[in-house]
């Protein structure tokens, strides 16, 4: 830690944007609250699945397969048991199954996105401010991955990790796969925003005072640059965040999702729509609307914000 | 090549003017090639079954019938068949059908790079006769030989000799990948693969038409939910597969009729007889409990088939205790009792193995093979953990999964088998027989079951002429089977078909569809 | 600037043969094509013999060496699944998505530029706040879900519209076209639809926070002041300024319709390449596979390169950043 007290006006921004303007605007949106509202109440209830929901659809010795297909709030033909949301083909109680699929949904969602998050702020800083060779190999390597559909980059990911892992911790391992094909494919966003943003602090006189001083590149990159960029990455966070959570569900039509028996909300909705015609509409409604809910609460929330941190547009 | 244009000219020219039925129809799997000995699968066969014919075909109730050949006989004292061919039978093209082409496609189709090789592994050398009789000698005697080339479609020598297809060439395609000369009912007028595939009634056929079908058209669905939305809403008259679970739905739609029959097909679950060790046990890792028959009885007992049927299969399958289903030629009716749903023995089964607290497996499943496949593991998973055996579930698409199996990882697997030739030995041969790459047996026993009386048993029941003999050694092929608890068989894996009420067709138990038995009203 | 684009192309071919090389290296986890080539009664030793003759058992760099050595001599290789070359195949797909592609992006420019405009003109109405908040929940449904849903309700229930397929379509001298038909037309709106929402939403919010951002400009309060009308303003003057922007993303977005038309292909079997890619994944079809993508990065990295150029004679700037770098 360098003793020189230097002038921290970034960080001093970002301050009182959160400390005044910020939750003003958020007073006066209405939307921006109930969106608030609602995300709060199904990350909670996400959260705090293993208390609020009835059973443990992972576990499969609890499962009773007579129980399937029981429409909700209606007796079971043959168990007499009754579930709030009905249950699915396997005799999971539907209820139950969304609470837990959302865990892994939002766990998917907010992983993924911090690691995009990680990995672009980085590389976008490095190529922004070192430049040269290292800047052309980032930002081809950027091309690259723009070329491969997330999708293809998700079965990629997941194949070798078939290969090398052992079945045991494979229903994890689907998990960690998805982040990381997940975040893989978002991580060019913030790579060039933090880039661009780069290229026109770097030459500022406040970087140029603390390179003067002896400051080491991370310390001006990490202490200078980075609160400067902070609010578009912050946007681009939240919206990517909606986008994870919907490409998780995207990826589990084209069967490299969660596995079925852990399963999340898309892959609870991939099953669901096998069941549109048949009449057991509860299998695929109940997670559609949780997944809407979610990341459109998320998507407005996000779209409040970048309104709210862009001064100009007040 | 000109010749058959014009003779094509000139049938459509005389072709008498009905009003035009056109018939749209959609499968899950497009055929992948036109050509007849290259893949033997059931899409290819299935479809290709309207174009070409065999020597004798199967009829409505699978028994077979005269095609191309119009009677045939043993010769001698089961050195091989005569088949006398059908005269005056002319291929699309106008060529006529004779003795030679029928030696050619016994050559085409038997060659090393044919997939429909092993159709002819019995036969030691065919004999032309004259124009119109051939003769087929085995190396054994061989009872069910005519019946086991139904599927050889019949291919004519000038044509595929002037197109430079005298052989199947699987990597690189060839004129018949996208052609066809066939003297079926039917002639495919344009193929578009993966996109669509259109049929007229071949005007020369020597048959009798049964249909009134003036043109048809297939094409592949692949999304089920799409393929079912296209018959609801009169897109296409007929969709094969229909989802299990919209078959209650659909039977209550006045525009559509479901058609359901028996398949040919048994799921099982198959165990790793000869590993050492398992492969996917977080606790058992220097045995192998599967090695122990009281394990593989737990499980039989731990499986609750009844309420799989019930909710999975939404009551459209049939429990089965044997590896064929109740409708193939040598099943055996004394041993129909499946192992009954009985928890408290599967745990007494285990702990009498040594397992009293169980231990943990891992179980291969493919999940876009079979009816439902995925659902059928995760409910057998769930089962299992119930008598404390716990199973990490790998579901994996069908490319995957065979290499998988072939290479050993797995500690307890699914597998259906559908017998080619409707008959119980098949399966034995494929499924039970010690594996021997040189005798091209057991390729599909990915578990290595062996049984030196199964083995010895195998041969005779090939060569045995006496119907009740040979079925005397079935029985006994079965009841070892089943007592060594070799697999698991648990159900019949339903065939439904969709199709809109005005179309009236024959469902065959092997799900070929056959258009000469369809009528549009 | 001759050297940089030199070096610009030079790096974009470079980007085109480690895709390749990644493309590559992945195959052989997709599956195993010999299964889908044999049949039930298939031996060890016919798998083992026709991998040999593929070249399966070669190590991937090779088989990578060798699908080079034919790409350069425009031989994509045979399909495992069709037995007919790929260039052919994929000449005989490409209309039916360059079409879906081309309806879908129109749609969206059209429908997302005039209601960006309108979303910004009226920014506190109560009609555009509505738009700006539904236009949302088009992407925050999964794509695949909204295309059965759309199918469930526009064809099965009230029977409107084809289910899948491309209906009718007419051969313009190797361009199988679905635009002169009624069938063709018709079939071409569910899936068009499916594919451009999220385009469409896209460019509604761009364009919206562009003239939001360009109508309190000092010109164009300077072009009020002067008693212009509203209608001159927001048009003329506004919308034309943000046009830059938004032709960038289209440029970029129209090769992302492309790519991505996969889910709505398979939703709708549209017979497109995306479709053929996916049976493609199913069937282990390699050759395919590589040459899909290996199109798809010819797009992608062309746009991009066809981007910077641009820059590099519109932004002065630039060239010296690119050129200087510490």
């Amino acid at each position: 830690m360098s003793d020189f007290p230097i002038p921290v006006k970034p960080k001093s921004r970002l301050r009182i944007a959160l400390d005044s303007d910020l939750f003003y605007t958020f007073r006066r949106s209405p939307v921006a609250m109930v969106s608030a509202v609602v995300v709060l109440v199904l990350v909670l209830s996400a959260v705090l699945a293993p208390l609020i929901a009835p059973t443990n659809p992972f576990n499969p010795a609890s499962l009773n397969l007579m129980n399937g297909f029981t429409p909700p709030m209606t007796p079971n033909a043959f168990t007499g048991e009754s579930f709030f949301m009905g249950t699915d083909d396997q005799g999971r109680d539907v209820f139950s199954t969304i609470l837990y699929g959302m865990r892994i949904s939002l766990f998917v969602g907010v992983a993924a996105v911090f690691f995009a998050m990680v990995l672009g702020i980085t590389l976008g800083l490095i190529s922004g401010y070192v430049g040269g060779w290292t800047e052309t190999i980032i930002m081809r390597t950027a091309d690259v991955q723009l070329t491969f559909p997330s999708i293809l980059v998700a079965m990629l990911i997941f194949g070798i990790a078939k290969g090398v892992t052992p079945v045991e911790y494979r229903d994890q391992m689907a998990i960690w796969v998805l982040i990381l094909a997940i975040g893989l494919s978002d991580w060019v966003q913030f790579a060039r925003v933090v880039r661009g943003a780069t290229l026109v602090e770097k030459n500022k006189e406040y970087v140029q005072a603390a390179r003067l001083i002896g400051r080491t590149p991370g310390a001006i990159m990490l202490r200078h640059i980075l609160p400067n960029v902070l609010s578009p990455v912050l946007v681009i966070a939240t919206i990517s965040l909606a986008l994870a959570i919907i490409a998780e569900a995207t990826l589990s039509f084209l069967g490299v999702g969660a596995p079925p028996t852990q399963p999340s909300l898309g892959t609870l909705i991939r099953i669901g729509q096998g069941f549109l015609f048949s009449g057991e509409w509860w299998i695929l409604l109940f997670p559609a609307v949780t997944l809407l809910a979610l990341a459109l609460s998320v998507n407005l929330l996000g779209d409040w914000l970048r309104d709210a941190l862009n001064p100009r547009l007040r | 090549m000109r010749r058959s244009l014009r003779l094509a000219a000139i049938l459509a020219a005389f072709a008498p003017a009905v009003q035009a039925e056109e018939f749209t129809w959609a499968v899950n799997t497009d055929p992948q090639t036109m050509d007849p000995h290259a893949v033997n699968s059931a899409p290819v066969l299935g479809f290709l079954n309207n174009v070409y014919e065999g020597l004798v075909r199967r009829g409505k109730d699978m028994t077979v019938e005269p095609a191309l050949a119009t009677s045939w006989e043993p010769i001698g004292d089961g050195e091989g068949w005569r088949f006398t061919l059908r005269q005056g039978v002319m291929f699309h093209d106008g060529a006529e059908f004779t003795a030679q082409d029928v030696l050619f496609s016994y050559q085409r189709a038997s060659d090393e790079v044919s997939d429909t090789r092993s159709w002819f592994s019995p036969i030691s050398d065919v004999v032309v006769v004259d124009d119109y009789t051939v003769d087929f000698m085995t190396s054994a005697p061989n009872p069910i030989f005519p019946g086991s080339i139904a599927n050889w479609m019949i291919m004519d020598s000038g044509w595929a000799e002037a197109n430079n297809t005298a052989l199947p060439d699987k990597e690189n395609g060839n004129y018949a990948t996208l052609n066809t000369n066939g003297t079926g009912a039917f002639r495919v007028t344009a193929r578009e693969p993966g996109l669509r595939t259109v049929l007229e009634p071949f005007e020369g056929w020597w048959g009798e038409a049964e249909h009134n079908i003036t043109r048809a058209e297939l094409t592949p669905i692949q999304n089920p939910a799409t393929a079912l939305a296209a018959l609801l809403s009169g897109d296409v008259d007929f969709i094969n597969p229909v989802p299990i679970q919209d078959v209650a739905r659909l039977a209550e739609n006045p525009d559509v009729d479901v058609i359901q029959g028996i398949e040919a097909r048994v799921i099982m679950l198959g165990f790793p007889h000869e590993a050492e060790a398992l492969k996917y046990s977080s606790e058992t890792t220097d045995t192998n409990p599967f090695a122990d028959l009281r394990v593989r009885q737990a499980v039989a007992h731990a499986v609750n088939v009844p309420a799989i049927l019930q909710t999975i299969m939404r009551g459209n399958a049939q429990e089965v205790s044997q590896l064929v289903s109740a409708a193939m030629q040598g099943y055996v009716p004394a041993l129909a009792e499946r192992p009954a749903y009985d928890q408290d023995r599967a745990r007494a089964l285990l702990a009498e193995a040594g397992y009293p607290d169980g231990f943990s497996f891992g179980l291969k499943c493919p999940n876009n093979r079979y009816l439902n496949d995925e659902a059928v593991c995760q409910a057998i998973t769930g089962m299992l953990a119930q008598v404390g055996i716990t199973a990490t579930l790998d579901a994996m698409p069908v490319q995957n999964y065979w290499p998988e199996l072939r290479a050993d990882n797995y500690d307890m697997y699914l597998l259906g088998w559908s017998p080619g030739t409707f008959d119980a030995e098949h399966p034995i041969r494929f499924l039970a027989a010690t594996p021997n790459e040189e005798k091209r047996l057991g390729s599909w026993n990915f578990g290595g079951f062996s049984n030196a009386r199964v083995d010895e048993l195998l041969p005779m029941i090939q060569s045995e002429i006496d119907a009740a003999a040979r079925q005397a050694m079935i029985d006994e092929t079965t009841k070892i089977l089943q007592d060594e608890m070799a697999y698991v068989p648990m159900y019949v894996q339903p065939l439904v078909w969709g199709t809109r009420s005005n179309i009236e067709l024959t469902q065959r138990p092997d799900n070929f569809f056959i258009l000469r038995w369809v009528t549009v009203n | 600037m001759l050297a940089y684009i030199i070096r610009r192309v030079g790096q974009s071919a470079l980007v085109l043969l480690i895709v390749g090389l990644v493309a590559f290296s992945m195959f052989r986890f997709v599956g195993d094509p010999i299964d889908n080539m044999l049949g039930q009664e298939r031996t060890v030793e016919d798998i083992e013999r026709l991998r040999a003759q593929l070249g399966l058992d070669q190590p991937f760099v090779v088989q990578y060496y060798k699908f080079l050595e034919g790409a350069v001599q425009g031989n994509f290789g045979v399909s495992y699944r069709q037995g007919r070359p790929v260039a052919e195949i994929l000449l005989e797909r490409a209309p039916a998505t360059l079409e879906l592609a081309m309806v879908s992006g129109v749609l969206a420019i059209l429908f997302g530029i005039a209601l960006g405009v309108f979303t910004a003109i009226r920014r506190d109405g109560v009609f555009a706040n509505v738009i700006m908040s539904a236009s949302l929940i088009g992407v925050s449904l999964p794509t695949f879900l909204i295309g059965i849903l759309l199918i469930y309700l526009f064809s099965v229930e009230l029977g409107w519209l084809p289910s899948f397929g491309r209906g009718e379509t007419v051969d313009l001298g190797g361009w199988s076209t679905g635009f002169l038909t009624e069938s063709g037309l018709k079939a071409l709106i569910l899936p068009s639809i499916t594919l451009g929402l999220y385009q469409m939403t896209l460019i509604m919010r761009l364009v919206r926070s562009e003239m939001l951002e360009v109508l309190r400009q000092d010109y164009i309060r300077f072009a009020r002041a002067r008693g212009l009308r509203d209608r001159a303003v927001n048009f003329r003057h506004a919308l034309k300024n943000t046009m830059v922007p938004v032709i960038t993303v289209i440029g970029l977005q129209l090769g992302a319709i492309i790519a991505f038309a996969i889910i709505t292909e398979t939703v709708f079997q549209w017979p497109g390449v995306g479709l053929l890619f996916i049976n493609a994944i199913q069937f282990v079809d390699i050759p395919v596979m590589a040459a899909y993508l290996m199109l798809i990065s010819v797009m992608f990295v062309g746009i991009n390169l066809l981007v910077d150029i641009l820059y590099f004679f519109i932004d002065p700037r630039l060239r010296a950043d690119r050129s200087g770098g510490h």
